[in-house]
């Protein structure tokens, strides 16, 4: 059976209280490519009515609809009647599977470690160096990474993404 | 304010040549955009920063630092990089307990954002130069048939974005008419290419991309520009494993829209490394020579 959790649904309204203004007309979902393409599993109106809803487990646990299919392509952001920014709601609950440790694509989480590692989602190699110099570009300067670094634990992303596991 | 280039990460790390066909095309058009030194990721919308609220944020906002400290403006090569910078920027500018907030972290490494520059995607920039860039084109690509990809993150959310129309936009297709082409009109063309979901999962991102070319080939497109270098990955990458997946033959030339305004401004070929493309580009080279 699924709960309520009053909790979980006001933490999301206070993050985007946009939230709030949906009725259900379901429009986001009839403007979502991938919506059609997985004929109605991944669905965005749905998403946002277990938020109203509160439904905790559905949407962390069971992911169900998975929130990572999303391909923020915003459309259902342009379409909505009520200017629900799903797209924003969709980033909250992602950020909440992350912190509560719940599985998420590896490909994200790879991206983040590259970040935390070298500041940049795809570092410079040396063959694609060669290319540029080849290219007559200039070298690129990086981001120092010791400050990178500060700044990621100011924030404290290694331990929400739970980066240090993939290390094990 | 001058220009300093954002060039993400997609760009310089994996196709530098679609770098080096902006840069030539900014210089032939007499513009002259400055490095900036020490940027990271922006973070990537569609990726890293969908994780954690606050580091979005926070990243986004020291590459804004570093801009607002060279005293430049920030001319971004990639659409995922504009739209989060842009998204950063909105969010702090319009929330002051926020900016509060991030500039707390920030100054863990001696930085403060305060919110005085402006954002621009290249292809803004080159569309409020379209009258320079007619003026000066050397060899219109007479007869080439184009599909512009607008992309999403180039267009939405448009309350951020703040630019072309976002459901029916227009700017991409009419750069496409400056340099002499003939932008094609597709049913797809607003859709999103699919490359998000290769990171989720490849079969819808596949899916995505076939309805896309597609609807490019009933239209009768010669070749494929875009603004954005995962749309062009996407393309240019993807084709091949669609055509072992379904036993199709998709080979649609893929350009970035400062490829062909180069080849257009008769800018040196040797100088764009269209070589390093994995669709080969010879039947368009020819159709336009």
């Amino acid at each position: 059976m699924q709960m309520v959790d009053f909790e979980f649904r006001n933490e999301l309204i206070k993050e985007d209280f946009s939230l709030n203004y949906c009725y259900q007309c379901g429009t986001c979902s009839s403007s979502c490519p991938v919506a059609l393409i997985t004929e109605g599993e991944y669905n965005p109106r749905k998403i946002i009515e277990q938020s109203l809803l509160g439904l905790k487990e559905l949407l962390i646990k069971e992911q169900k609809p998975n929130v990572w299919l999303c391909c923020t392509c915003q459309m259902c952001v342009e379409e909505c009647p009520q200017n629900v920014f799903l797209t924003e709601i969709f980033e909250r609950i992602k950020n909440k599977i992350v912190l509560v440790g719940e599985p998420y694509p590896e490909t994200f989480k790879s991206q983040a470690k590259s970040i935390i590692e070298s500041g940049l989602a795809i570092p410079l190699t040396q063959p694609i160096i060669r290319r540029r110099n080849q290219l007559d570009l200039p070298e690129v300067e990086s981001a120092n990474i010791d400050e990178i670094k500060k700044l990621l634990t100011a924030t404290d992303f290694e331990k929400k993404a739970k980066i240090l596991e993939v290390n094990k | 304010m001058s220009y300093n280039y954002f060039l993400g990460c997609v760009i310089p790390g994996r196709l530098p040549f679609l770098e080096a066909s902006a840069r030539r095309t900014f210089e032939k058009i007499g513009m002259k955009v400055g490095d900036q030194a020490k940027c990271s990721c922006c973070p990537d919308p569609t990726g890293a920063a969908q994780l954690d609220h606050e580091t979005f944020l926070a990243l986004g906002a020291r590459n804004l630092c570093l801009f607002e400290e060279s005293n430049n403006n920030i001319l971004s090569l990639c659409s995922g990089c504009t739209e989060s910078l842009k998204t950063v920027k909105h969010l702090l500018d319009n929330d002051d307990e926020k900016k509060k907030e991030i500039n707390l972290k920030l100054k863990s490494i001696g930085k403060s954002y305060k919110g005085n520059i402006q954002i621009k995607h290249f292809a803004e920039v080159l569309y409020e130069n379209i009258e320079k860039i007619k003026k000066l084109v050397k060899k219109p690509l007479k007869d080439l048939k184009v599909a512009g990809h607008p992309g999403c993150h180039y267009l939405r959310p448009s309350e951020i974005i703040n630019w072309d129309d976002p459901l029916n936009p227009k700017t991409l297709d009419e750069l496409i008419e400056a340099i002499g082409a003939d932008p094609v009109e597709y049913n797809l063309k607003n859709e999103c290419c699919g490359n998000p979901l290769e990171k989720s999962d490849k079969e819808i991102s596949l899916s995505m991309l076939e309805n896309k070319l597609k609807s490019m080939r009933e239209a009768g497109a010669d070749c494929i520009a875009c603004v954005c270098p995962a749309c062009y990955q996407q393309f240019d990458f993807n084709q091949r494993e669609i055509n072992k997946k379904n036993n199709t033959d998709y080979k649609f030339p893929v350009f970035y829209i400062t490829e062909l305004i180069a080849l257009a401004l008769g800018i040196d070929t040797e100088n764009l490394g269209l070589n390093f493309h994995r669709v080969k580009v010879n039947e368009v080279m020819q159709k336009i020579t």
